[in-house]
């Protein structure tokens, strides 16, 4: 089933007189399942094309097109709605609220959801020692490591059990065995909740986990291959 | 979740926060001080000219509030007494005689306004007998009750005569001389200097009238003055004039009035001071907070969940100010209204004004009222621009923000 469909994506930054061209007419069709790679070095348009795909940018042309909606022309509020019940994001750097704790972070968007509170509590539970990270649920983020912070991140973009999770760059600010066992959690998620995945990087480890990968060069897709 | 959320996003910055939050403070404790002392000293302002004069109702012939003069006596003072009576509001009342005239000594004149009373009647009516700080009150005819004002100055003691003037019913010039028994001083200089009291039988006889001139009425409350007013007119009717306080001195009502629109004047101060530093906390928390925003953004918050957070997060720091200056306002507010405050370097601008030296501040329920309600007002207020402001980004520009 497709999930996203790009027709001629299309993104140019405008810095006073200078264009910049960060995505040019991508076209491109995600189905349900896939566990996708998008590569490609520095300022190729990865992050770009992920803003795009999350509806958290428009584009300057083209379409996007989510389980056969148009997202590029929908309402903020309607937006939102679908990032809260379709989509979630894992960042670069974590970006875990600094004033809630753990359990808190991963909660937020139950709350959004207004899932009663016992349900919530189960929910959110459940997930952290599917993560291994239960035992912090009460700390802040300030007082946890790197590796385990993206996990929270992660429990939270996937604690609504969305269609589709976009990761950007998520293995970054992790040494390589923190990023393994992050690509690990990922991968269980995707072949256990049939969760979507596509993820922005040019970690080799990710790259090589890949299920579909997709390189980027200059804004357009450099090559698209199905590995498994 | 937002509420626990805006609470430790308050805390974030502690030492920003806690200037705004004194800030309110001051300004909820000051505005406190500030309206209960101005209420307590126009409460004692007209208090003190009911109790020292003009009583809650008076009654006189129709036209004697514009032409002050002997010839309008109460002709029929029987059926008003009677009617007086019948009223059960009426806790007492008193007759009196009045008329202008001139007080000589030995060394001075001066123009007065002769009171002549029934001096047992006269005791809870007015307050002039406990205000004797020499001599006696006045009991028997012969004898007269001056201010140390007016005794200053007619260089007059205790013991001495005074020859009082005034036009009769028949316009003839009458004197008679009185000894002076007591003498008073009352928190009102203005009146001081102009009133004197004599029985109302020696009034009588020196204006030739076997009539009165007015009826001073002490009601058991003085929120029944408009129902007994009513009550009083509708019986007695149309040859009488039946004037409540505010009606007999019009001016203090005019100052309560000017008061009232003054006060809000003071909020304004004090919300446009405390408003500007709302706007300048809330505005560096968004932009520092900006990244955060973007992320939730992203993960689903609407623009309207993040508005109501930044504008809970304010609304809490006024509610938290207002409630902390309404009790350091309180411990200072409850031995001040026991004590009172002596503004004795006002003494003589207090005096004029009739409101005594010390002052007892009242809080009233509206005060109260304005006071929680208008910080944790300002403070929403204060909110909205930055709120806004938090709206506006787009998250992928928020999430950008370092």
């Amino acid at each position: 089933m497709k999930i996203i469909t790009t027709e001629n994506l299309t993104k140019i930054y405008t810095d006073g007189k200078v264009e910049v061209i960060a995505l040019k007419n991508v076209n491109l069709e995600i189905h349900s399942g896939e566990f996708i790679v998008v590569a490609g070095p520095s300022g190729s348009g990865k992050t770009t094309l992920l803003n795009l795909i999350g509806g958290l940018d428009k584009p300057t042309d083209g379409k996007v097109y989510f389980e056969g909606k148009d997202i590029t022309t929908i309402k903020r509020d309607e937006l939102a709605d679908l990032r809260l019940k379709k989509i979630g994001f894992i960042f670069q750097a974590y970006n875990l609220i600094p004033v809630l704790t753990v359990f808190e972070n991963v909660e937020i968007p139950l709350v959004l959801l207004k899932v009663d509170e016992k349900r919530r509590r189960e929910m959110v539970m459940e997930i952290l020692t599917k993560l291994g990270i239960s035992e912090l649920a009460n700390k802040r983020p300030n007082e946890i490591s790197g590796g385990q912070q993206q996990r929270v991140a992660v429990a939270r973009a996937i604690i609504t059990n969305p269609t589709l999770v976009l990761a950007d760059e998520p293995t970054a600010h992790l040494d390589s065995k923190t990023g393994g066992m992050l690509i690990d959690i990922m991968q269980k998620m995707n072949s256990e909740r049939k969760i979507t995945f596509v993820i922005c990087s040019h970690d080799p480890q990710v790259i090589q986990r890949a299920g579909r990968l997709i390189r980027l060069r200059d804004g357009m897709i450099e090559d698209d291959k199905k590995l498994w | 979740m937002i509420l626990k959320l805006a609470w430790r996003n308050i805390w974030r910055n502690k030492r920003r926060t806690l200037v705004v939050l004194i800030s309110i403070i001051v300004s909820v404790v000051v505005l406190m001080l500030l309206d209960t002392l101005s209420i307590g000293m126009l409460k004692q302002m007209l208090d003190n000219q009911i109790s020292l004069h003009i009583s809650h109702i008076q009654i006189h012939k129709n036209g004697y509030k514009d032409d002050k003069t002997v010839k309008n006596y109460i002709s029929d003072e029987l059926t008003v007494e009677k009617t007086i009576k019948e009223i059960e509001e009426v806790k007492s009342y008193s007759k009196r005689v009045i008329s202008y005239g001139l007080i000589n000594s030995a060394y001075n004149s001066s123009g007065i306004i002769i009171v002549g009373i029934q001096p047992d009647k006269e005791k809870s009516i007015t307050i002039i007998s406990n205000l004797i700080i020499e001599g006696k009150y006045i009991e028997r005819n012969g004898e007269i009750l001056i201010s140390k004002k007016l005794a200053q100055k007619l260089k007059t003691e205790i013991g001495d005569k005074l020859v009082l003037m005034a036009s009769d019913i028949d316009g003839n010039v009458a004197s008679e001389v009185f000894r002076v028994v007591g003498i008073f001083e009352s928190p009102h200089s203005e009146f001081d200097k102009t009133h004197i009291y004599i029985t109302i039988s020696d009034a009588q006889r020196m204006l030739k009238i076997d009539k009165i001139i007015e009826f001073a009425l002490i009601l058991k409350d003085q929120k029944y003055v408009n129902v007994v007013k009513e009550k009083i007119s509708k019986k007695i009717g149309n040859p009488y004039e039946v004037l409540t306080y505010a009606e007999v001195v019009p001016f203090i009502g005019i100052i309560i009035d000017m008061y009232k629109q003054l006060i809000w004047i003071y909020y304004l101060i004090f919300g446009v001071a405390v408003v500007f530093g709302i706007i300048n906390i809330m505005l560096m928390s968004v932009f520092e907070r900006m990244r955060e925003f973007g992320v939730l953004k992203a993960i689903g918050m609407k623009n309207k969940n993040i508005f109501s957070l930044i504008v809970l997060e304010s609304f809490i720091i006024g509610v938290l100010g207002t409630v902390i200056g309404i009790i350091i306002g309180f411990a200072l507010y409850i031995p001040l209204s026991k004590y009172g405050i002596d503004l004795g370097i006002f003494a003589e601008s207090l005096a004029w004004f009739g409101s005594g030296r010390v002052i007892y501040p009242v809080l009233t329920w509206f005060t109260l009222f304005l006071l929680f309600v208008t910080m944790p007002f300002i403070a929403i207020l204060g909110a909205i621009y930055p709120a806004l402001k938090s709206t506006k980004f787009e998250p992928v520009e928020a999430l950008k923000h370092i």
